[in-house]
């Protein structure tokens, strides 16, 4: 299902060839960066680049031409690379194409907004002026080369009537694929379907789905998109991207895997490594509850949760913890059960009995609420010593006793 | 299953939000379940007061049968006199619900698995053992005259047929609803939607949404589940909640409200002051970018936005910062233009011509890549100060033709739009 890439040469368009898959465009560099506050390195852009191309991405959003010489020369750096995925330029008018073609990316992506509000509110221009530029940046693309991307900014929020004719417009201009932005997350899963559905139904060349995570519902939109017959789907690592984000590229892969059955052979074992990696550069440290690459997502703390998977994996777990890079604990806590510390004590070599692991329970559950947090693995052991000096000591008192009464 | 959603969706428009929706806040209950999570009581007592302020419909404070200070909190809780129904969580065993009793709350929630997977290799058990003992549960609870949520956990893989016969039990026993637990998260909304209505259809029970979030899904699978017929939804606070945790609360009050039409009354601008609350007490700060929230929501770098958002904050945004207890700022970083920069300055009494703002922008991306973070207000006087000098000699010296071309193009594509910005 892995797509064949033939490496054209200069600017010649690399054809991107396609079987019956889903195709992931990463703009953890575009959109990730562009999140308020988040600055990458040139060095750092280069190396997420590196990972995701490693892990089977198939394309690359790798910057805006336009911002700086600094953004310019990484561009032209990752371009340089001969990656597996293509690199594309995200790019606003014919003058940002003409520096996207100068850095020798595959391809641009030409953004404009659709809707009435951001015609009116942004480039105080009509609908036939947004046509316009579209053709203007079609043909500068064509003239340097370079494979081409329609994309509608705010296209949730606008009309399906002009949308429709944007998008037949972006088909008979040359474009590649067309993407659909839900810019400000204003659709549910639902609506999304409908969406896409329609614009499949209208167009030859595929659709890409472009969420954003406002109402938490990114993935979900994404994989509706999909469901709808978008072939392409925009995702970053962690999510990063404007505001609240953008989809996850871990959880579009595993839920499209695990819940669709469609696996789209990326390497999901380092998604754990290039999230941390991200995370670094980004300096927005992961969440341990962040879905799929959070550390305590394969954290069992609960008597009733940890037993079933001391029992079996699978009565709480979707996937295995290695399939993303994570490892399996259990936590000893306030909703600990003795099964848990039973099963702890012997990862220590200690064999208790259902009333020791009982009595010990009772104590780690008080130091825990005591404590306001979970034990560490020590202070289990610290309560194990405690708790057997104690027994030794009432022990030898009752043999005292028991020899003072004969 | 493309084409049965097709109909679905002729029968019931995808804008459609049946009946009341009634929130039952499960973030002292689920959120404390999370590994590593644990509340004191008087923070617990502090959460569900402020819970009931924001107007849920019910808190789910604990699990009774523990003993010790967590039945404590929950008695506490249900004697504190909230507007809110006070629920408490039970294992479908009857000395369970004796200590919810014990504890005074109005509502028990019975909980027992519905997946073989959970009955033959976590329970051990039958099938039959299971409605059994939920009945038994049951019967005892609405002696009592309590509200009775039977809990279908891990309800998502379990068989159809044996998860209807579960929720009849329920219904015949006497069970207020049935709550259908997507305990490991594995469903999408249309998988949901087909499957609650399914429930409700068959059954005519009430149903409430327990989403998890370990595919990111949980908010949208809840509104699935509210589109297909249910009319309680399980939230925490932030989400908070096992492994990737559950369907937040203030995610899916504003999706409610924003994207399906439909407001629950809530004060929704006391969502941050809960979520800070929550955050403190559970030890897991808010995320700058968690949705609803996160503090960086309404914080404005890049040019285009930034520019249009001055002129009209719906261009980008769905909802007001104060909707939810949050502030609009704008910052000065790689991606961000000329009308930030030159709004900056003037809050400093500083002015600029357009060439000059046009010029200082670039400085301020450069040092932004340098410094990889957006300036601090100072930073950009300074930039100012040991800059403007510069500039100025440059423009009266130089011309812009004199410059480097690929330079001169993006210089030309920056004051391009921001021509385009003025005229608006």
């Amino acid at each position: 299902m892995s797509p064949e890439f033939v490496r054209g040469a200069g600017h010649v368009a690399r054809p991107m060839l396609l079987g019956d898959g889903v195709y992931l465009v990463d703009t953890t560099l575009r959109d990730g960066e562009q999140t308020a506050g988040v600055v990458f390195a040139n060095q750092e852009k280069v190396r997420i680049a590196k990972l995701l191309s490693e892990i089977g991405v198939h394309e690359l959003e790798v910057g805006s031409p336009w911002l700086c010489v600094e953004e310019r020369e990484a561009m032209k750096e990752i371009a340089s690379l001969g990656l597996r995925a293509r690199t594309r330029a995200f790019c606003r008018n014919t003058g940002d194409i003409e520096l996207a073609a100068a850095t020798g990316v595959d391809g641009v992506v030409f953004s404009a907004s659709t809707s009435d509000k951001h015609i009116a509110a942004k480039y105080g221009a009509d609908r036939a002026w947004v046509l316009a530029r579209a053709a203007e940046a079609a043909e500068q693309a064509r003239a340097a080369g370079l494979s081409l991307v329609i994309s509608a900014e705010d296209a949730s929020r606008t009309g399906m009537d002009f949308l429709l004719t944007y998008a037949t417009a972006a088909q008979a201009l040359g474009a590649e694929r067309f993407r659909f932005c839900d810019s400000l997350s204003v659709l549910d899963p639902f609506l999304s379907y409908q969406r896409i559905q329609t614009l499949v139904g209208e167009l030859d060349i595929p659709v890409e789905v472009h969420c954003h995570n406002d109402f938490g519902m990114a993935t979900a939109n994404s994989l509706a998109g999909i469901r709808a017959g978008a072939r392409f789907v925009t995702v970053s690592v962690g999510g990063l991207g404007e505001r609240t984000g953008n989809a996850a590229l871990e959880e579009v892969v595993m839920a499209l895997k695990h819940l669709d059955g469609i696996d789209i052979g990326v390497s999901t074992a380092h998604f754990r490594e290039i999230s941390e990696y991200v995370a670094r550069a980004s300096s927005r440290a992961i969440p341990v509850w962040k879905a799929i690459v959070g550390t305590n997502v394969f954290a069992h703390e609960s008597g009733i949760h940890a037993d079933g998977v001391i029992k079996n994996p699978l009565t709480y777990e979707v996937f295995s913890p290695d399939e993303v890079g994570l490892a399996r604990q259990l936590v000893v806590g306030k909703h600990s059960g003795s099964r848990t510390i039973q099963h702890k004590f012997k990862e220590f070599g200690i064999d208790l009995s259902d009333h020791e692991a009982n009595e010990i329970l009772t104590l780690a559950r008080d130091m825990s609420v005591e404590l306001k947090r979970s034990l560490f693995e020590k202070e289990l052991m610290y309560i194990y010593q405690d708790f057997a000096r104690t027994n030794e000591q009432r022990m030898a008192d009752e043999k005292v006793g028991v020899m003072d009464e004969e | 299953m493309r084409d049965n959603f097709a109909g679905f969706l002729l029968e019931r428009p995808a804008g459609t939000v049946l009946g009341p929706i009634h929130i039952d806040d499960t973030t002292l209950r689920d959120g404390e379940q999370t590994a590593g999570v644990v509340f004191a009581n008087e923070e617990k007592l502090r959460i569900a007061k402020l819970l009931d302020e924001v107007g849920v419909y019910q808190i789910e404070a604990g699990i009774p049968t523990m003993g010790g200070a967590e039945k404590e909190a929950v008695a506490a809780i249900a004697a504190m006199d909230l507007n809110c129904s006070v629920l408490a969580w039970n294992r479908a065993v009857v000395s369970d619900v004796q200590a919810s009793l014990d504890c005074g709350v109005d509502a028990v929630a019975i909980s027992m698995s519905a997946s073989d997977i959970h009955i033959e290799h976590k329970l051990r058990q039958s099938r039959e053992w299971v409605l059994d003992s939920v009945k038994r549960a049951v019967v005892f609870a609405k002696d009592h005259n309590v509200y009775v949520s039977v809990n279908a956990e891990d309800a998502s893989r379990a068989d159809m047929e044996f998860l209807l016969a579960f929720a009849r039990t329920a219904r015949e026993a006497g069970a207020d609803r049935i709550r259908f637990c997507d305990t490991l998260g594995i469903l999408d909304p249309f998988n949901t939607f087909m499957k609650i209505k399914t429930v409700i259809d068959v059954v005519g029970i009430d149903v409430e949404m327990h989403t998890h979030n370990d595919f990111g899904m949980a908010t949208a699978n809840a509104i699935a589940g509210i589109k297909a017929g249910a009319s309680y939804v399980n939230t925490t606070v932030n989400g908070l909640g096992e492994r990737a945790g559950n369907a937040a609360l203030e995610e899916l009050a504003m999706a409610l409200q924003y994207i399906e039409g439909m407001s629950l009354g809530l004060r929704t601008d006391k969502f941050r002051e809960l979520s800070e609350y929550v955050a403190a007490a559970s030890n897991r700060p808010i995320p700058a970018w968690k949705p609803i929230v996160g503090a960086n929501l309404f914080v404005y770098e890049c040019e285009n936005r930034a520019t249009a958002t001055m002129a009209d904050p719906t261009t980008y945004e769905v909802f007001p910062p104060e909707a939810v207890g949050l502030t609009r700022r704008y910052v000065l970083g790689k991606y961000s233009g000329v009308d930030t920069l030159k709004r900056k300055l003037e809050e400093h009494g500083l002015a600029v011509s357009e060439d000059e703002a046009v010029a200082l922008t670039y400085r301020v991306r450069s040092k932004s890549v340098a410094l990889k973070r957006a300036l601090f207000d100072d930073e950009l006087i300074d930039t100012y100060e040991t800059e403007i000098a510069a500039v100025r000699d440059e423009l009266a010296e130089a011309g812009p033709a004199e410059e480097d071309p690929v330079e001169a193009a993006a210089r030309d594509a920056v004051a391009a739009l921001s021509e385009v910005a003025d005229e608006s």
